[in-house]
């Protein structure tokens, strides 16, 4: 019996546990292989979907399901103790739970995730509303929803973070948002970013920059986030520059999950060292990485994950059936981005191919709205 | 002179990619992360990037202590000052 542990079950850990049992089916109904997701919550979160949320265009009740009605039902899932990994030990190829159980495996995925840290910068968690949790997103619809103007600052603490596209399409959404309701001439908005420019790749920061510029969004940057001073309502850089808010929307800085500091098997951000072709973490055969826990310079994006799947479940399958040869993950991402409330591009790159943008559209705005519906019977199901 | 083989390397960098925080996102948050005196070493694939590294260093008051070229681009250690 091979045992095939995957760590995580978000979108990452679901996506390929599905593939693997697709894969290993005639493996598993042997009792030849099994397949076995760990995570400590027994619903599975769409996290791409809170932007949405925070906005209104999508339901909070939309965003999840319960875990087990995503998975294959050739796919074991704990939750709770049982389902919190408390400990990996490569050395010993078994991890430990929180209910005191260990757990061998032959092959480990791991798909931890990132995890948003929101007492990293002083004052953050006090001042900034934050769409990177769904509770955050609740809340901050209600701020958004009830401004009447002034200063919307909307803040990159550190890269990399996941959705890295996000900070430009809420910005982009705030500004379409308030020229719909009449009130775009008393809100100023400001971006502010840790590095020069909007975004890291060269041609999407030409075109955002040419976006924000047009619709009047003034750029901050280089400015990397200090602090928040709640009760004068200006937040601080590390360069020395102030900036007063009325309402801050912030990214939160992001760490991979604290199994991985406590198993030491990541750098002091949690990131986990993996060969970016490969997928496997770095000098052993048998753990997978993908998705945001590794530290591959990329995207931290449920399709970089969807995408690495098809990598990590065929090497999976070859090294079970000890058949076959394996995939290299060619560097493969592809991400909506909203450019307004009904309007939005798209960027598809690897590693060889950058990407290039296409002009907004309404189309392309659907895609976005289709993606994320199809997510729960196509993507997560594996259906593709 | 700056004696290499001493210079602890936090963390290394293959930014020969594109990565949607680009080159100097992935630095930016690695020397976040690294210790006064560690360096960051990162791998570059072009003239443009390896100028966009040595500007940001300049600005972010941080040292570059080693610059070599590796095949089509550069292999630059920037050490965190402060």
């Amino acid at each position: 019996m091979k045992n095939i542990l995957v760590a995580g079950g978000g979108i990452g850990g679901t996506i390929v546990a599905n593939r693997i049992a697709q894969k290993l089916g005639d493996e598993i109904s042997r009792g030849e292989a099994s397949v076995t997701v760990f995570d400590r919550s027994e619903r599975h979160f769409y996290q791409p979907g809170f932007l949405l949320v925070s906005m209104g265009v999508m339901g909070a009740e939309e965003t999840n399901l319960l875990e087990r009605e995503v998975l294959d039902r050739r796919v074991k899932l704990y939750t709770g103790d049982k389902g919190t990994i408390t400990k990996i030990s490569v050395a010993d190829r078994q991890i430990t739970t929180a209910d005191g159980s260990t757990h061998r495996y032959d092959l480990l995925v791991l798909a931890t995730g990132s995890h948003i840290q929101m007492d990293e910068v002083p004052g953050f968690a006090q001042g900034a509303e934050t769409f990177f949790s769904l509770d955050g997103a609740k809340k901050m619809l209600r701020a958004v929803q009830s401004f009447t103007g002034g200063d919307i600052v909307v803040d990159v603490a550190l890269l990399p973070h996941k959705c890295p596209v996000a900070p430009l399409e809420i910005t982009l959404m705030l500004d379409d948002y308030f020229r719909k309701k009449g009130l775009r001439d008393k809100v100023n908005i400001h971006y502010c970013y840790p590095i020069q420019g909007v975004f890291g790749i060269p041609n999407v920061n030409k075109m955002m920059m040419g976006l924000f510029e047009a619709r009047g969004i003034n750029i901050h940057s280089q400015f990397t986030l200090a602090s928040v001073d709640v009760a004068n309502k200006k937040i601080l850089s590390k360069e020395g520059q102030e900036l007063r808010y009325d309402l801050l929307i912030g990214v939160p800085p992001h760490k991979g999950a604290q199994v991985i500091a406590d198993s030491g098997l990541g750098d002091r951000r949690n990131w986990v060292p993996t060969d970016k072709y490969t997928l496997r973490l770095k000098d052993h055969d048998d753990v997978y990485v993908m998705g945001d826990t590794t530290d591959i310079p990329i995207s931290k994006a449920g399709s970089t994950a969807d995408y690495e799947s098809y990598t990590v479940a065929h090497n999976v399958a070859v090294d079970v059936k000890g058949e076959g040869s394996k995939k290299n993950y060619p560097g493969s991402v592809f991400c909506y981005i909203a450019t307004g409330m009904d309007q939005a591009t798209y960027i598809k790159f690897d590693y060889n191919n950058p990407p290039n943008p296409p002009t907004p559209s309404q189309v392309h705005w659907w895609g976005k709205l289709a993606y994320n519906k199809l997510y729960w019977s196509i993507h997560a199901r594996t259906l593709i | 002179m700056i004696c290499v083989s001493a210079l602890k390397v936090y963390k290394s960098i293959d930014a020969t990619s594109s990565s949607c925080s680009g080159p100097i996102g992935e630095l930016s948050g690695a020397m976040n992360d690294a210790l006064p005196g560690e360096c960051v070493e990162i791998i570059v694939g072009d003239e443009s990037t390896r100028e966009d590294v040595h500007a940001w260093a300049a600005k972010t008051g941080n040292s570059i202590v080693l610059e070599e070229e590796r095949g089509n681009g550069f292999r630059i250690l920037v050490q965190k000052v402060k």
